[in-house]
């Protein structure tokens, strides 16, 4: 247990080295904080609008306005489509797998450090947070919540991704199919509202409609419903990443 | 050491290693030899656990495969062909990460750092990060992440391919050295590695071990009788019939102009007694030339299927 902790982590720390040593993490830290300040500036100058009704500035900043969405949806292949991949590409698979250890524990490193870079996009935001605090009372738990969710839908696209990338030794296509995942499963969840009829399905639909979780957590409501919903669907990837990983072999 | 027993990779149809059983004891250091294709890489991938055998039982250090495959590849250091490293980590940081992943005790990472270092003389790079380092350096520092963990067995695949003449000697030099203490398989192509660095040579082929045997062995084992070529001055009609009566020799042809291609028993040399025979008939001797076939010869008659070619021409040694 206490090696497969070890390994697992060191399999972690180098792909944070190896993220952090390519020009790739520092351009997407770049163009995620600009669009987030940018999204930011929008919102303030939006609510600061006499004629707009008061809301949390907050609450919009997580999930309630198309650019929280169109970047996340974008970014998180950006983040997994080199985890397996690049690894096939350059053959150190081989090296890995050779070695005591499980095609698990490959995963489940791989995927911490593709969610620790995501926890540390999102880390600089909480300035806004500190910037609002001098100009008004704010309320922090549903800031909290907010981070809550955003970390969920991390675990579930990050998920998604790493499998992805399990699936090709170019990077690019890991990125193009983990996109159309994602854009699937977010979209699943939207169709509910074209669907007129009141069945089961559109019930069902309603459950995974991964915006209207998102406004959830941000009016500080963490449902554990949409938890378990966010991070099983994330789980269950990361087990079929495992399981591609060992069928890969076979070729 | 390592135990293979009728194992065989299977792609759809094609068998890539067909049926191939072997047993290598510990410390012999041994060379898979063959033409590109013939299934040394599947065989080693196999052994090493990276690569499901599709029949067969490969028992590595006493560690069945279909057993504990995790226990195994702890047994095994693999330096896979083309040496792939992440480019972008320091040498002392991959060695570490190496050394987590092959589970050291903590307590002997320092020691086997130092010494796998030492060992490969990659001391002057450890700082450098991986990717601007020469192919020579590189390949050494492949060869000290498959050996941190002091691993009974090692395996290289084509461990010179792509290393210049002097980084190719000093390769080979550390091989030869690792097999002191190591279970070495190592792949190759090229023949006269094979000749330097091991004790035991199989020739594979079409996924097939088709020889088995010391380097010397095979050489003598394929080629047949070794030969003798003499050039005198002064040779007349009855010199075939002198030089057969020397003792040891089994066959004498007459190429023209007083050369003579002279075959002996192995256990013999027949080369003085040619020259006092010269000496006692007045022949002057030009050329007197002992005819060793290579490893080569060996290989090229052994895996080349069209039958014209497999006549093989011994080359001078």
């Amino acid at each position: 247990m206490a090696s497969g902790v070890r390994k697992v982590s060191a399999i972690t720390r180098r792909e944070l080295v190896a993220y952090f040593s390519s020009p790739l993490a520092y351009i997407v830290m770049t163009a995620f904080l600009l669009m987030q300040g940018y999204i930011f500036y929008l919102i303030v100058s939006y609510l600061n609008n006499p004629m707009t009704q008061a809301m949390a500035p907050l609450q919009l900043f997580f999930g309630g306005t198309i650019f929280f969405w169109l970047f996340l949806l974008f970014l998180v292949p950006v983040i997994t489509m080199r985890l397996i991949a690049e690894e096939r590409r350059s053959g150190t698979i081989e090296v890995l797998l050779t070695s005591p250890v499980t095609e698990g524990q490959v995963i489940v490193g791989k995927f911490l450090a593709a969610f620790a870079f995501y926890l540390a996009l999102w880390l600089p935001t909480l300035i806004y947070v500190f910037i609002l605090r001098q100009h008004a009372t704010i309320d922090l738990l549903p800031v909290a919540a907010g981070y809550v969710g955003v970390a969920a839908l991390g675990v579930l696209f990050l998920g998604v991704g790493t499998f992805t990338s399990t699936l090709t030794d170019n990077q690019l296509i890991a990125a193009i199919i983990a996109f159309a995942a994602i854009v699937l499963l977010f979209s699943v969840g939207l169709i509910e509202q074209l669907l007129v009829s009141s069945s089961a399905i559109k019930a069902a639909l309603g459950q995974m409609n991964l915006w209207t979780q998102m406004d959830d957590y941000a009016k500080g409501i963490v449902d554990t419903r949409h938890l378990v919903y966010e991070l099983s669907v994330g789980i269950l990837f990361l087990f079929l990443a495992t399981k591609s990983l060992e069928v890969k072999k076979w070729r | 050491m390592i135990e293979v027993e009728r194992l065989s990779k299977t792609y759809v149809d094609v068998a890539v290693v067909d049926d191939i059983s072997f047993f290598v004891p510990e410390g012999q250091v041994l060379g898979f030899l063959g033409p590109n294709g013939a299934g040394k890489t599947t065989t080693m991938r196999m052994i090493t656990g990276f690569l499901p055998p599709s029949a067969g039982r490969v028992v590595v250090a006493g560690c069945d495969l279909d057993q504990d495959p995790v226990a195994l590849r702890r047994r095994v250091g693999y330096l896979p062909e083309n040496v792939p490293l992440y480019p972008e980590m320091r040498v002392d940081e991959y060695l570490r990460f190496r050394a987590d992943v092959e589970e050291v005790p903590r307590g002997e990472l320092r020691e086997n750092l130092e010494y796998v270092v030492e060992r490969c003389l990659i001391g002057d790079v450890r700082r450098q990060v991986i990717g601007t380092l020469s192919k020579g350096f590189r390949q050494r520092v492949g060869l000290a992440g498959a050996l941190i963990h002091q691993p009974p067995v090692l395996i290289l695949d084509e461990p010179t391919v792509g290393l210049d003449p002097n980084q190719i000697i000093k390769i080979r030099e550390l091989i030869r050295e690792l097999g002191r203490e190591h279970t070495v398989v190592l792949s190759t192509h090229i023949l006269p590695e094979v000749e330097q660095i091991c004790e035991r040579v199989f020739i594979i082929d079409r996924g097939r071990i088709v020889a088995d045997g010391a380097p010397e062995e095979l050489r003598t084992r394929m080629v047949g009788n070794p030969v003798v070529r003499v050039t005198l001055s002064g040779a007349s009609d009855g010199t075939v019939a002198d030089l057969a009566l020397v003792p040891g020799v089994e066959g004498v042809t007459d190429d023209g102009d007083g050369r003579f291609r002279i075959e002996h028993s192995a256990d013999t040399d027949p080369r003085e007694a040619i020259f006092r025979l010269a000496v006692m008939r007045g022949w002057v001797l030009l050329e007197l030339a002992q005819e060793k076939a290579t490893l080569e010869d060996v290989f090229v008659r052994i895996t080349t299927h069209d039958a014209a070619s497999a006549d093989v021409v011994p080359q001078e040694v």
